[in-house]
């Protein structure tokens, strides 16, 4: 199934220097890849940037959910100049501050216990709650 | 007193999340960055020539910048060169893994071990642009090396570096009516009154010639930017004076 098939596309900052970025990946790929295979696709953030047509397309067309690393938002903005609708972002800080005992250590590799996985149950927990608001405005 | 960044290479990696490629160029970015070159590199996240600000977008010009690409769609290259400056050079991963003979890189969140070798070949590639990078005269001005220059040094001390959250300060003057951002400005401000240079003729000639550096000055437009640097900087001096 493509990315464009899918009904909720998931948009990771691509945060590079920092923990918090390396989480935003990872938790993007929990859930598209483990939590939730079939309902989500990845958009990478790099072709938003460029100004790819097929990727600027798909969040036009597809509820999107933002992961950011760092306040400057770079994911969520480039969805919103993209011409796509943000239909919740997740700040991975925000995450961490309700769960501090999980703090995230490592850049190239995360380390066991720290906040990855509760960004990605947010993230899952948020993809549920699209697809059952669609499936309901669908129904009515 | 404050100084201008030292001398670096940037790295702008495409970081592709939805090919194993993309995942090579992160990773291979971070080994140069922490292990291979961390003196000598910083990086920047690419989504910032857009989301972020002018200092950002001031990264290629400002640093000579090796793009790192995934694929032959060069997001990383292009990107750059649209938002920020041409690269200086530039490796894309999938002619690296033909050139060496690898396996396919496959899995995005968990690389096979071709990926993991492509990690590796490709951080190579990339510290040897580092050094050659390094061994040339960065113009600043004209994005490009000049040729023959003795290579400069940079005594800092080695640390990975992330440009993000730390762009070049810019500061927008009016130029004849035109608001026009200038790159590295506050720091050469700071330089010239750490240095106990008044404002004058002579010190806004200097003014002049190391924002030129830093910045594209259109020909034909030295007067119009000498008026401006030469009031910005007065202005600053006072400011100084004032919080004595």
């Amino acid at each position: 199934m493509s990315p464009e098939d899918r009904r909720v596309l998931v948009v990771p900052c691509s945060g590079i220097g920092k923990t918090y970025g390396t989480v935003s990946r990872e938790a993007a790929y929990e859930v598209t890849e483990d939590l939730r295979p079939g309902s989500t696709g990845l958009v990478a953030l790099s072709l938003l940037v460029l100004g790819d047509e097929d990727a600027r397309a798909a969040v036009r067309t597809h509820p999107a959910v933002t992961i950011d690393g760092c306040k400057l938002a770079c994911a969520a903005k480039m969805v919103q100049e993209s011409g796509g609708h943000v239909a919740k972002g997740i700040a991975v800080l925000d995450v961490y501050r309700r769960n501090r005992e999980l703090k995230p250590q490592g850049i190239a590799e995360l380390n066991e216990g720290g906040i990855l996985h509760a960004v990605a149950e947010e993230l899952a927990a948020i993809v549920d709650g699209l697809l059952a608001r669609e499936e309901g405005s669908t129904h009515a | 007193m404050p100084e201008l960044p030292g001398r670096k290479v940037g790295i702008v990696a495409c970081s592709g999340e939805e090919l194993a490629e993309g995942t090579v160029t992160r990773l291979a970015a971070l080994r140069v960055l922490e292990q291979l070159r961390p003196g000598e590199t910083v990086t920047i996240c690419l989504p910032l020539f857009l989301a972020g600000g002018e200092g950002d977008r001031a990264f290629a010009r400002f640093y000579p910048t090796i793009a790192l690409d995934g694929c032959e769609k060069r997001c990383a290259g292009r990107a750059t060169e649209q938002h920020s400056g041409k690269p200086a050079a530039s490796v894309v991963v999938t002619d690296l893994v033909s050139e060496h003979g690898l396996g396919r890189p496959e899995g995005a969140w968990r690389l096979n071990e071709s990926g993991r070798q492509a990690v590796v070949v490709t951080a190579d590639r990339v510290a040897g642009l580092v050094d050659e990078l390094l061994g040339g005269q960065w113009n600043r001005r004209s994005g490009s090396f000049a040729e023959g220059a003795p290579a400069t040094t940079t005594d800092q001390a080695p640390q990975a570096g992330c440009a993000c959250g730390s762009a070049i300060p810019v500061q927008t003057v009016d130029v004849d009516g035109r608001a026009v951002p200038l790159a590295a400005l506050p720091l050469i401000f700071e330089q010239l009154h750490g240095a106990g240079k008044a404002p004058g003729v002579e010190v806004t000639r200097e003014l002049l010639e190391t924002v030129k550096i830093y910045n594209d000055v259109p020909p034909g437009t030295d007067e119009a930017y000498t008026v401006a640097l030469a009031r910005e900087y007065d202005a600053f001096c006072r400011s100084k004076v004032a919080r004595r």
